[in-house]
């Protein structure tokens, strides 16, 4: 039993060697051993048209690939296996039979012998294309620096959904890079993050996401720009600051206008007074001058041109109307007779108006009263103004005119009163503003009403 | 009773035996999580009802195939298999190379998600032109182009029949 173990064991150990020196290799040894022929590959899809590439190398740049070839199988639409292309030290085969689902077989072969093999999925290695057309545009109005940039991978059917990063350093500063990832083909970066008046590097790759994996891109083509200077703490814009002035000083004329202008036209129009009976009827009425006289005396009013009126008429008209055709004094005498030439703004019209026929009638009663001169003389009606009043002082002139008139020396003249009284009569409706009452019992009372009314001024 | 009871031991047991492998389905369905059919599969249906748009003089009878293969319920990856098998017919028409590329896709991408695990011999699909037994007497009448026509009509049938259980199995799958 002894010698039979002790036989086993010799004959264990024996494989055991003979199995170990067939692959071993320790300390550097390698001249029996076999050359490592791992490989790695990558996928592009959609690189021309509907064609795929497949890309695959050695692990080991020192691999003598001579005779070596690569192959897949599996995965493909087509039965069978597919062989790849060498190009220098590069194995690659474009087409359009990969399934993509599924693992897919790669093979490293010497002549027909599989030297390696490995399983890898198509969609799971895939290396996008770089991106492109990388543009950095300055927005002065918003401060900021809006990246844009563009791949191929936009218009394809199967790697649509990337994750694109953005990387960005100050030229001076080497290794100072800054990363952004984003989804979308567009950055916006901050100019207060960034260094005033300073050149600055970016570049972008792009990496599969979803479904299909794989490796980053190689990066786009570098795009360079510089920042602005920074700006003053206390500069600001022209216009704004010009604005700013223009309002600064409208606002202060418009102040002092508010403050000049408050009493006289402001708060009258904000803060209107009441009206006051009282003095508001002293603003109607006009006050009189001082050397106004004012009286009932018939003997005030002699140079006075009074005319009877017929209606509204202008006073110059009359006027003019009469001296081309009486002699003054007659007219003057006439309004005497009449006494109503003295009147205040509130003369009615109708007031002690006699039609020149009417009065001519009278005339003719006067002459032949006696009064040559009077007759042929009609007298027109006219009516007087208040200015007649200012005139008072020429009063005892019109009647010394009415007294000495032409060929009237021996003419008698009936006082004024009995044709005041006629005329009084022929109205009867005249108004009770009558200011020129006969010169008889009611002139006291008269005159107390004036004066009365004065005296409430 | 006695006898009775033998019935049942050796009658039923086998009866279940040989039906088990007819109602159940050899086919697993992989492509359950919708990645696969939604970034390949679904390319391609897309891309051939593009290139299909413009033809769409089809007759609204639904060939005698659809009859006897629909997509039930608990069926749905047997009909899949038989349509993708089916769609292998059309890559020998005489068709574009981009069509019959996406036919392919379709195909052996829906294959390749079942995972069937019965690698039964694929029986001898009938011809298209068995498929519709009825129009044999009409395939004597109607000229080339009026079967290639009907043919097309009837891929394009078979096509939305795919996609319509494809996604049924997917949202049922969200469901659960």
């Amino acid at each position: 039993m002894t010698i039979l173990g002790i036989a086993f064991g010799i004959v264990f150990c024996l494989l055991r060697v003979v199995s170990g020196e067939s692959g071993y290799a320790q300390n550097g040894d390698l001249e029996d051993a076999e050359p490592d022929y791992s490989f790695s590959c990558y996928s592009q899809l959609e690189v021309n048209g509907s064609q795929h590439l497949l890309r695959c190398a050695f692990d080991d740049p020192d691999v003598n690939s001579t005779h070596l070839g690569f192959e897949i199988c599996d995965g493909l639409l087509v039965a069978g296996c597919l062989n790849f292309i060498k190009l220098q030290e590069i194995y690659f085969i474009e087409t359009n039979k990969f399934l993509l689902i599924g693992d897919s077989k790669i093979c490293v072969k010497l002549g027909q012998r599989i030297l390696t093999c490995r399983k890898m999925n198509i969609v799971h290695i895939v290396k996008p294309e770089a991106p492109f057309d990388v543009r950095v545009i300055y927005r002065e109005e918003a401060n900021d620096f809006v990246v844009t940039f563009n791949t191929s991978h936009l218009q394809k059917k199967y790697v649509k959904n990337l994750i694109h990063e953005v990387a960005y350093h100050q030229e001076k500063n080497e290794h100072d890079w800054m990363h952004v990832n984003l989804s979308s083909t567009k950055l916006t970066l901050l100019q207060r993050k960034l260094q005033p008046d300073a050149m600055y590097e970016i570049k972008v790759r792009s990496i599969p996401t979803d479904y299909y994996k794989g490796f980053w891109s190689e990066w786009s083509p570098s795009f360079h720009f510089r920042t602005p200077e920074a700006k003053g703490p206390g500069k600001m814009e022209p216009v704004l600051l010009i604005i700013s002035i223009l309002s600064f000083f409208s606002v202060a004329v418009m102040v002092i206008l508010a403050g000049v202008l408050w009493k006289k036209r402001i708060k009258p129009i904000v803060w209107p007074s009441l009206p006051d009976h009282k003095k508001t009827l002293e603003q109607l009425c006009k006050k009189p001058k001082k050397n106004l006289t004012v009286s009932f005396n018939p003997e005030s009013f002699l140079d006075c041109q009074i005319h009877k009126v017929d209606g509204i008429q202008a006073r110059d008209e009359v006027e003019s109307f009469l001296q081309d055709t009486f002699p003054a004094q007659l007219e003057e005498s006439e309004k005497q007779r009449l006494g109503g030439g003295v009147q205040c703004p509130n003369w009615p019209s109708k007031h002690a108006v006699i039609t020149p026929k009417t009065f001519r009638g009278d005339a003719s009663l006067r002459c032949l009263a006696g009064n040559v001169s009077v007759c042929g003389t009609p007298v027109l009606p006219s009516s007087r103004s208040p200015e007649c009043r200012e005139g008072g002082k020429n009063g005892p002139h019109v009647y010394q005119g009415l007294l000495l008139g032409p060929g009237t020396t021996n003419a008698t003249l009936h006082p004024p009163f009995p044709f005041q009284s006629e005329i009084l009569t022929l109205n009867p409706a005249a108004q009770g503003q009558l200011l020129l009452t006969p010169l008889g019992s009611n002139q006291e009372e008269a005159y107390v009403t004036m004066s009365s009314f004065y005296q409430n001024q | 009773m006695f006898h009775v009871s033998f019935r049942y031991i050796f009658g039923i047991p086998p009866l279940i035996l040989v039906l088990l492998p007819v109602a159940s389905s050899d086919c697993e369905i992989e492509g359950k999580s919708g990645e696969e059919y939604q970034h390949v599969i679904m390319v391609s249906l897309n891309d051939l009802d593009r290139i299909r748009e413009n033809d769409s003089n089809c007759l609204n009878n639904e060939p005698n195939f659809f009859k006897k293969h629909s997509c039930d319920d608990d069926k749905e990856a047997t009909f899949l298999k038989t349509a993708a098998r089916k769609l292998k017919q059309f890559l020998k028409m005489n068709i574009h190379e981009e069509f019959k590329l996406h036919l392919s896709i379709v195909s052996q991408g829906t294959l390749k998600l079942l995972n069937c695990t019965r690698k039964d011999k694929e029986k001898k699909q009938p011809s298209l032109g068995e498929v519709q037994p009825t129009k044999n007497l009409e395939e004597k009448k109607s000229s080339k182009g009026q079967k290639k026509q009907d043919e097309m009509c009837f891929l394009m049938i078979l096509l939305e029949k795919i996609k319509t259980c494809w996604n049924k199995i997917l949202s049922g799958t969200k469901e659960h």
